[in-house]
């Protein structure tokens, strides 16, 4: 799963959103590493809905313009908890072999 | 209504106006290159947003958010935009072997001179060490003719494979499977048709045309093995009205 993907699904594990809305939520999970465009966001999002992995909960009209809310299906959350689980499982192996040497660099001394 | 232009670039309300219709009118070009039926559902969406993302006061789309769009465009354009990593890697592989392709039949017809040169050297080499001058002049014709016709299958065959590659790029990147079984059939023809080139030796005088032929394999049998590893596999299973 790209980043770019897991960032906008984790946006929507919170409830439903609107574009503009998961652009700045892919920014803030990411703390601004990932500033998805337009164009990026609506083909990633065309991709998810194909897949079934999101879909359309709601459409509002705010000043004149259409504002369309995502939502998580199931099977977009099972998938997204398996790549979680994955990352995870990966991080803390990495972490757990660089512990000895480099997070705890004094523990010799004691 | 407070007005948040910087001190010395006073915007009027109506100017801001203009600036925003303005700048809806440049987004919405840009749109127009997406599939109709993505623009139907999405076109009044994508604007709010990119009107939304849009520095106050700009008047004309960035170059970033035009090459973001019209990025967005090509890859649904071309179907890639649903398709797995290992398919679009290939996908591009394939449009990559078009370009290769041309850049060999370039090389090739740079290296006439070199070709003739030597196809002329081996015809008078042939006769011996004293040829008549008649010997000469037949043998060096001859040699011409020979490679001249060498040269026009070689660049019917590059453009005929120009067009191969373009059309197998397309078809795959829509999934289609007789598409990629045909990709596999092709690769195998050309990896062979370069080695009996290769072997017949006639134009191995330039290097730069064997790297080219070798490259343009190389970037066929990647490809080839791209679309048939596991995770390309349910791209051409899907039922086409899924796409």
């Amino acid at each position: 799963m790209q980043e770019a993907t897991f960032l906008i699904l984790t946006a929507l594990a919170g409830g439903s959103q609107h574009g503009y809305a998961i652009i700045g939520q892919v920014a803030a999970i990411s703390e601004g590493r990932v500033r998805l465009r337009a164009g990026t966001l609506y083909t990633a999002l065309d991709r998810l809905r194909a897949d079934g992995l999101i879909d359309v909960d709601r459409e509002e009209v705010v000043d004149n313009r259409l504002r369309r809310y995502y939502r998580l299906t199931p099977e977009g959350g099972h998938r997204l908890a398996a790549e979680a689980a994955r990352l995870q499982a990966n991080a803390h192996a990495a972490l757990r072999r660089l512990n000895p040497r480099r997070l705890n660099p004094g523990l010799g001394v004691i | 209504m407070a007005d948040w232009s910087p001190a010395g670039a006073p915007y009027s309300v109506s100017d801001r106006a203009s600036a925003s219709a303005q700048l809806e009118r440049g987004y919405r070009r840009l749109v127009r290159y997406y599939p109709r039926s993505f623009r139907q559902q999405n076109t009044e969406e994508i604007i709010a947003v990119l009107l939304a993302t849009a520095r106050p006061g700009q008047r004309h789309p960035s170059p970033a958010e035009a090459a973001d769009l019209l990025r967005g465009a090509a890859r649904m354009r071309l179907g890639l935009s649903r398709c797995p990593r290992s398919v679009l890697y290939a996908v591009r592989l394939m449009y990559l072997g078009a370009l290769a392709e041309a850049a060999k039949l370039a090389c090739l017809l740079l290296s006439l001179g070199t070709l003739r040169a030597a196809a002329r050297a081996t015809a008078i080499g042939s006769l011996g060490p004293h040829p008549a001058p008649a010997a000469v002049a037949r043998a060096t014709a001859e040699a011409g003719t020979v490679v001249s016709t060498d040269i026009t299958a070689e660049v019917a065959l590059s453009l005929a494979a120009i067009g191969c590659w373009l059309f197998l790029a397309w078809a795959n990147g829509r999934g289609s499977p007789p598409a990629r079984g045909v990709a596999v059939v092709a690769c195998a023809f050309y990896t062979g048709f370069s080695l009996l080139v290769l072997a017949k030796g006639d134009l191995m005088i330039d290097p730069a045309v064997v790297i080219a032929f070798w490259t343009v394999t190389a970037i066929g049998i990647a490809a080839c093995v791209l679309l048939l590893i596991r995770q390309s596999w349910p791209y051409f299973d899907r039922p086409v009205t899924a796409r």
